[in-house]
C-alpha cells in the first residue's frame, strides 16, 4: 500500500466521519424523538437534554391513542404482525418455487430457458402499478382480495426475482464434477440436489433470503393498492399513522423505529451474507 | 340493565320526571352521563320500536366501511342498541382518512360484494353514482313498508339533504325534481371562521366582515403576536383545499367554477376579472399571513395548529374549530365562532361538506341493509350522537332544536349554535356537480400552489387552469 | 467453490454419463427432458398470474375509461396516447421523472464511489463503518420519507432548525416548489447511496492489484492513477450499478407519494404517482394505464441494457477468481 500522509489521513477521518454522521443521524434523531414527549419535542432550540421517558411505546403496545380529537384504537402492533406474516410467507414460497426453479436454469440448458429467466428477472423492473392497478378487480373475482394468500402472491412480484437470479449464480459456480461424482455412485436426482447442490449454494440462498425479506418488509405500493385495514403492513400503517395520531409526533416516531428495528436487527446481524446478495452475485469479492 | 335503572329510564320516557333528574338518578347509582346516554338511547330506541317491525331481518349480517372520525366513534358507542333492536348483525371496517377513498373506490370499482353500505362525502357520489355503484335511495326513502313512520326524512336541513341529490346529468342542478338520492347525509360541515379570541384582542380587532377585513386581520394578528401565523387555510394537492374555505368565500363573491350552456355544455368560468381578483387577495392572504408549510396543510393541520395556539384564526370547516376547543387541545376553551360572508353583503354561504352513507349497489341485501341506514341516520342516533358524543354537526332540524343538545354546545362552545343558525339558510354544495369533479378540482388546487410559490401569476395560472379544465371536458364529451 | 465452472448446461461428461444413467439405471423416473420445465414450473405459474393483469393494463390503455362515465367507455385506440403529445402535464411528468431519475443517480453515483474509494482498504473500522452504513437502505423508503417529515416539520424539525442556523430562515423543504425536488431527492440520496456504495467498493476490491503495484513502480501520481486505471477498470460496475438505480429512480413513488403526493403544484408529478392519481381519485383508468405502459416502455429499454452489462460483468467475475 501506498505511503499516505498525515494530513490525507486527517482530511479520509474527517470524510468518513461526516459520511456516518449524514447517513446515522436521522435514525439517532428518530430514535431520540421517540423517548420524548410532546412538549420536549416542540421545544426551540432543538435540544438533546431530556429525560427519557417509554410512554409513546407503552401507548402504541396499549393500542390506545389519546389525540386531540378524540381517542382511537389504533392497529399498530397488528401492522407490524401483518409484516411479519407477508415478508415470512412471501420469502419461504419464494424460495421454495425459485430454488428448484434457479438450479434447473443453472443445471440444464434447455429451450427457452434464457427467454423465461429473463422474463422472470423483468418482472422486478416492470411499473409495480401496471400489474397492481387491473389486480385490484381480478383479486375480487378470484375471491382472494383483502387475503394474505393473495398478497404473498403478488410479493412473489419481488421476491421470485431475487431469489431465482442471486440463488442461479451460486448454482452455476458449483463444479458440476461434485455432483456427478454423487451421481454416479448411485444417487437419485432429488439426493443429489438435496445434498450437494442446496448445501453448496447455501451462502447464496441465505443472501437472496436475507435480501427478499427486507424487500418485501419494506415494500409500500403492493399494500398500499391491495391490502385491507386488516392486513395492513407498517410501511401503509406507519403513514396512515400520521394522520391518526395527529399532533403525537413522539408516537409517530416511535411507531417508525418499531417499523424499522427488524431490518436494521437483521441487517446487522447477518451483514456477510446482505453484502453477498446486495453486489448481485455479481461480485466475489 | 339493572333494575333501578331500568325503572328511572322507563319513568323518564313515561314522561314523569325530566332528564335533569333522571341523569342524576343514575349518577347517584353510579352511572356516568354518558352511559346514562346511551340507556337512555336504549330505552328510546325501543319506543321507536313499537311501531315498526324492526326484527324483519333479524339474524342477517351486513358489513360497512367506516372512515376514522369522530361520527364512526358515535356510531360504534350506539351500535349495539341497533344490534339489539333488529337482532341483526353489523361487521365493519375501519381506515384512516388518507387512504379511505381510495379503499371505497377499489372496492366498488372491482364490484365487490363485502361492504354493504359505506361513509361517503357527496362529491364521490357524483362519480360512483353514474358508475353505478350506489343506489338511488329515494326507492327506499319514500317506501312506507321499508321505512319506520318515524324516520322523518324532511327534517334534514334542506341545503343538506339536497345537496346529495343529483339528476346524474353533469351541470344538473344538485335537489332537482328528478334528481336521484345518492347518498344520506349524516353529519356536516360548514365552513366559518374560528378563532383564538385573546390573540385577536391583544392585537385590538374585531370580528372581520368581508375578505379585504380578512385579510388586513390576518396581517395584523400574525404581526402582533409573537410566534404564530395569521390564517389557517388548506393547501396539498387535493380537491380538499378548494371545496372549504376558498369556495365559500369564492360563490359568496358570485363567482362560479364552471358555466352550463342552454344545451348542458360545460366549461371553465374561473378566468372570469372577478374570479382574478379574488384569487390574487386569496394568494396574497396566504403568502403574507399563511402557514410556512401551507402547501402541505390538509384539514389535519390547518385544526392542529389552531388548536396549538400556533394560528390565530382559520377559515375552515366549523367543527374543526368545534373540535380544537375540546379534548387536549392548548387552547380548549379559549376559541370563539363567527359566520363570514366574503362579501360582506347579506349572509354567509357557506360550501359544505356532509359526511353521508350510501348503500352499495353490490350488496346482497340492501332492504336489510337499509334498516342500518334508517336507524343511523335516524332522528334517535342523531340525538344521541349530538347530546354525548362529537356527533356534530348534526343534519336534523329537530336536534338543533333539541334544548339539550343546544344547551351543551351553548356551555362548551359559547357562539357555535348562533353561528350555525345563522349560515345554515345559505349553506350547500355550490360545485357545479359533473363526473371531473377531482381532476378539475385537483388542478384547481395545484394552481393555487403555483400562484401561491409565485410560480406563475395569478391571471396567467388562471388562464392556463381555465384551458386545461376546457380541453379535459372536452375530452370527455361534456364541453 | 473455487475452480472453474461451467456457466450453462452440464459438463459434457456429465451429460454423457447422465445419458447412460437415464436409459440404463434411471429408466421409469423424470425423464431429464422434462425435469428442468418441471422445477421451474411453479415458477412460471406464479408469474404467469401477473402477465394477464399486464395484458389487462395494455387494454385498458387503448380504451376511453373513466369510470365516472361508464357510457362512454369504448376502444379509442391510440388516442390515449396521442392526447400525451399536445398535454403539458404528460410532459411535465415525463421532464420530473427524468430529471429526478437523472440527479439521484449521478449524486448517489459520485456519493457512493467517493465513500468506496475511502473505504476501500480492509481494515476493520472501513468494514464496521461499510456495514452501519447499510442501515439507511433497509430502512423502508416510506419510512426514510416520514423521518424527514419529521425532521423538516418547521416548528421542531431539526434540519428546519439548522437551515435556520445556516441563515436560511424561511427553508420550507417538501412544502414550497423550489426545494420540494432537493428534499426528495436528499431521501432518496440518504436511502440509496449506501447500495451504490456496497456495489462499487465490491467491485474495487475486487479489481487485481497487479496494475496498481506496476503503476507505483513507475512513479504514476495518485490522481492519474484514479483515471487511468481504476476508473476504467471499475467502469463496468458503475455502469451496472448505475442502471439498476436508474430503473428504480425512474418509478419512484414510495418516498414522492409520502413526503407531497407529488406537490407543490406539479412539481414532483412523477409517472407512477400520477398514474395512481388518476387511477383513484380521477378514476380516469384509460389515461392511468397509457401513462404506465410508457414507464413500462422506458424502463424495459433500460432494463435490457441493465441485464446484458450485469451478465458480461458476472462472467468477467468468474473468469478472475
Amino acid at each position: 500500500m501506498q505511503h499516505q500522509s498525515v494530513l490525507e489521513n486527517w482530511l479520509r477521518g474527517i470524510a468518513l466521519a461526516l459520511i456516518v454522521l449524514f447517513f446515522m443521524f436521522p435514525i439517532f434523531w428518530i430514535l431520540l424523538m421517540s423517548l420524548q414527549t410532546n412538549e420536549t419535542i416542540l421545544r426551540s432550540p432543538p435540544s438533546m437534554v431530556f429525560s427519557p421517558t417509554l410512554s409513546n411505546y407503552q401507548a402504541i403496545f396499549a393500542g390506545r391513542l389519546d389525540s386531540n380529537a378524540a381517542s382511537l384504537d389504533i392497529r399498530f402492533l397488528g401492522n407490524l404482525w401483518n409484516s411479519i406474516i407477508l415478508s415470512v410467507g412471501s420469502v419461504g414460497v419464494a424460495l421454495l418455487f425459485g430454488v428448484p426453479a434457479a438450479y434447473a436454469f443453472a443445471r440444464y440448458k434447455f429451450r427457452g430457458s434464457e427467454d423465461i429467466a429473463f422474463t422472470l428477472l423483468s418482472f422486478r423492473f416492470a411499473p409495480p402499478l401496471l400489474v397492481l392497478l387491473p389486480l385490484t378487480s381480478y383479486f375480487q373475482t378470484l375471491g382472494i382480495a383483502d387475503t394474505y394468500f393473495g398478497l404473498i402472491w403478488v410479493y412473489q412480484l419481488i421476491c421470485l426475482p431475487l431469489i431465482l437470479w442471486i440463488v442461479r449464480g451460486y448454482f452455476e459456480d458449483i463444479p458440476a464434477d461434485v455432483e456427478h461424482a454423487y451421481r454416479i455412485a448411485g444417487h437419485g436426482w432429488f439426493a443429489t440436489f438435496r445434498n450437494i447442490a442446496l448445501p453448496l449454494a447455501r451462502p447464496g440462498i441465505a443472501a437472496a433470503g436475507l435480501l427478499a425479506f427486507i424487500f418485501a418488509w419494506n415494500n409500500f405500493i403492493f399494500a398500499l393498492v391491495l391490502a385491507s385495514a386488516d392486513k395492513q403492513p407498517v410501511t401503509v400503517g406507519a403513514l396512515a399513522f400520521v394522520t391518526a395520531s395527529g399532533i403525537q409526533y413522539g408516537q409517530i416516531a416511535a411507531a417508525v423505529v418499531l417499523s424499522i428495528a427488524p431490518t436494521l436487527a437483521l441487517a446487522l446481524y447477518a451483514q456477510r451474507y446482505l453484502v453477498e446478495g446486495l453486489s448481485l452475485g455479481a461480485v466475489k469479492g | 340493565m339493572h333494575e333501578k335503572e331500568r325503572d328511572l329510564v322507563s319513568a323518564f320516557m313515561r314522561g314523569e320526571m325530566d332528564r335533569r333528574e333522571l341523569i342524576r338518578g343514575l349518577g347517584a347509582l353510579g352511572v356516568t352521563a354518558g352511559t346514562a346516554g346511551t340507556l337512555l338511547n336504549m330505552a328510546a330506541t325501543k319506543a321507536m320500536a313499537a311501531d315498526f317491525d324492526w326484527m324483519k331481518h333479524s339474524g342477517k349480517s351486513i358489513k360497512i366501511l367506516l372512515n376514522k372520525h369522530p361520527y364512526t366513534d358515535a356510531l360504534l358507542a350506539n351500535l349495539d342498541n341497533f344490534k339489539s333492536m333488529t337482532g341483526m348483525e353489523v361487521a365493519y371496517d375501519i381506515f384512516p382518512e388518507d387512504v379511505y377513498f381510495d379503499k371505497v373506490t377499489a372496492a366498488l370499482s372491482s364490484r365487490s360484494s363485502e361492504y354493504d353500505a359505506f361513509m361517503v362525502g357527496a362529491y364521490m357520489t357524483w362519480t360512483y353514482g353514474p358508475a353505478g355503484w350506489i343506489v338511488d335511495h329515494n326507492e327506499w326513502i319514500m317506501d312506507s313498508d321499508k321505512t319506520n313512520p318515524a324516520y322523518n326524512w324532511t327534517d334534514m336541513i334542506e341545503g343538506v339533504r339536497k345537496s346529495c341529490a343529483w339528476n346524474g346529468r353533469p351541470g344538473g342542478a344538485l335537489g332537482s325534481d328528478d334528481a336521484m338520492q345518492w347518498c344520506v347525509p349524516w353529519g356536516y360541515e360548514q365552513n366559518n371562521l374560528s378563532y383564538n379570541a385573546a390573540m385577536l384582542e391583544n392585537s385590538g380587532i374585531g370580528i372581520p366582515n368581508n375578505l379585504d377585513e380578512l385579510m388586513e386581520a390576518a396581517a395584523k394578528v400574525q404581526a402582533d403576536n409573537e410566534g404564530i401565523y395569521g390564517i389557517g387555510v388548506r393547501g396539498s394537492r387535493s380537491w380538499a383545499t378548494i371545496h372549504p374555505g376558498f369556495l365559500s368565500a369564492y360563490s359568496n363573491l358570485g363567482e362560479v367554477d364552471l358555466n352550463v350552456s342552454a344545451d348542458g355544455k360545460l366549461s371553465a368560468a374561473m378566468n372570469t376579472d372577478a374570479s382574478k381578483e379574488f384569487h390574487a387577495k386569496w394568494v396574497k392572504m396566504i403568502q403574507d399571513s399563511g402557514a410556512a408549510d401551507w402547501s402541505s396543510h390538509t384539514w389535519y393541520q390547518v385544526g392542529t395548529d389552531l388548536g396549538a395556539g400556533k394560528s390565530a384564526i382559520i377559515y375552515d370547516a366549523d367543527i374543526l374549530g368545534y373540535f380544537m376547543n375540546g379534548g387536549e387541545n392548548a387552547m380548549a376553551g379559549q376559541l370563539a365562532y363567527a359566520p363570514f360572508a366574503a362579501s360582506g353583503n347579506g349572509a354567509p354561504t357557506p360550501n359544505i361538506w356532509i359526511w353521508s352513507l350510501s348503500m352499495s349497489k353490490f350488496s346482497r341485501d340492501l332492504d336489510a341493509t337499509w334498516y342500518f341506514m334508517q336507524w343511523a341516520t335516524g332522528t334517535e342516533h342523531a340525538l344521541f350522537g349530538a347530546r354525548n358524543m362529537d356527533f356534530v354537526n348534526p343534519v336534523r332540524q329537530s336536534v338543533w332544536d333539541d334544548p339539550m343538545f343546544r344547551d351543551r354546545i351553548a356551555q362548551s362552545y359559547p357562539g357555535y349554535v348562533e353561528m350555525h343558525d345563522v349560515s345554515a339558510p345559505g349553506a350547500a354544495i355550490k360545485f357545479t356537480a359533473q363526473p371531473l369533479f377531482f381532476d378539475l378540482t385537483t388542478e384547481w388546487a395545484a394552481s393555487l400552489q403555483k400562484m401561491v410559490a409565485n410560480e406563475v401569476p395569478v391571471d396567467e395560472g388562471l388562464d392556463q387552469l381555465a384551458e386545461s379544465v376546457n380541453r379535459q371536458l372536452n375530452e370527455a364529451g361534456l364541453g | 467453490m473455487t475452480g472453474r465452472s461451467h456457466r450453462f448446461g452440464l459438463s459434457p461428461r456429465f451429460e454423457k454419463i447422465s445419458e447412460v444413467q437415464h436409459k440404463g439405471i434411471r429408466a421409469g423416473r423424470i425423464s431429464r427432458e422434462v425435469l428442468p420445465y418441471l422445477l421451474s414450473l411453479p415458477a412460471l405459474l406464479v408469474c404467469i398470474g401477473i402477465l394477464i393483469p399486464f395484458g389487462t393494463a395494455i387494454w385498458y390503455s387503448l380504451q376511453r375509461y373513466r369510470l365516472s362515465q361508464p357510457w362512454n367507455r369504448g376502444m379509442n385506440w391510440g388516442e390515449n396516447y396521442l392526447n400525451f403529445l399536445s398535454e403539458p402535464d404528460f410532459w411535465n411528468t415525463l421532464q420530473v421523472s427524468l430529471v429526478y431519475a437523472g440527479l439521484t443517480v449521478v449524486l448517489e453515483l459520485l456519493l457512493g464511489l467517493g465513500i468506496a474509494l475511502l473505504l476501500r482498504r480492509r481494515t476493520r473500522l472501513n468494514n464496521f463503518i461499510s456495514v452501519i452504513l447499510l442501515m439507511p437502505l433497509m430502512t423502508a423508503p416510506v419510512l426514510a420519507a416520514l423521518m424527514f417529515k419529521l425532521m423538516t416539520n418547521p416548528n421542531f424539525g431539526i434540519l428546519s432548525y439548522f437551515m435556520q442556523l445556516a441563515g436560511f430562515e424561511d427553508f420550507r423543504w417538501g412544502s414550497d416548489p423550489s426545494t420540494a425536488l432537493f428534499t426528495v431527492i436528499l431521501v432518496d440520496i440518504w436511502v440509496y447511496t449506501p447500495f451504490m456504495m456496497i456495489l462499487l467498493l465490491a467491485g474495487l476490491r475486487s479489481l487485481p492489484p497487479q496494475p496498481f503495484e506496476a503503476a507505483a513502480l513507475d512513479g504514476v501520481p495518485r490522481w492519474q492513477q484514479f483515471w487511468r486505471i481504476t476508473l476504467p477498470m471499475l467502469m463496468p460496475y458503475v455502469l451496472t450499478a448505475s442502471l439498476f438505480r436508474l430503473l428504480d429512480s425512474i418509478q419512484q413513488f414510495d418516498i414522492i407519494y409520502a413526503l407531497t403526493q407529488g406537490g407543490p403544484g406539479d412539481t414532483l408529478m412523477v409517472f407512477q404517482v400520477e398514474a395512481y392519481l388518476n387511477f383513484f381519485q380521477s378514476t380516469n383508468i384509460g389515461r392511468s394505464a397509457a401513462l404506465l405502459i410508457i414507464l413500462w416502455a422506458i424502463t424495459f429499454v433500460l432494463s435490457n441494457m441493465f441485464v446484458k452489462n450485469w451478465l458480461r460483468l458476472r462472467e468477467r467475475a468468474r473468469g478472475e477468481i
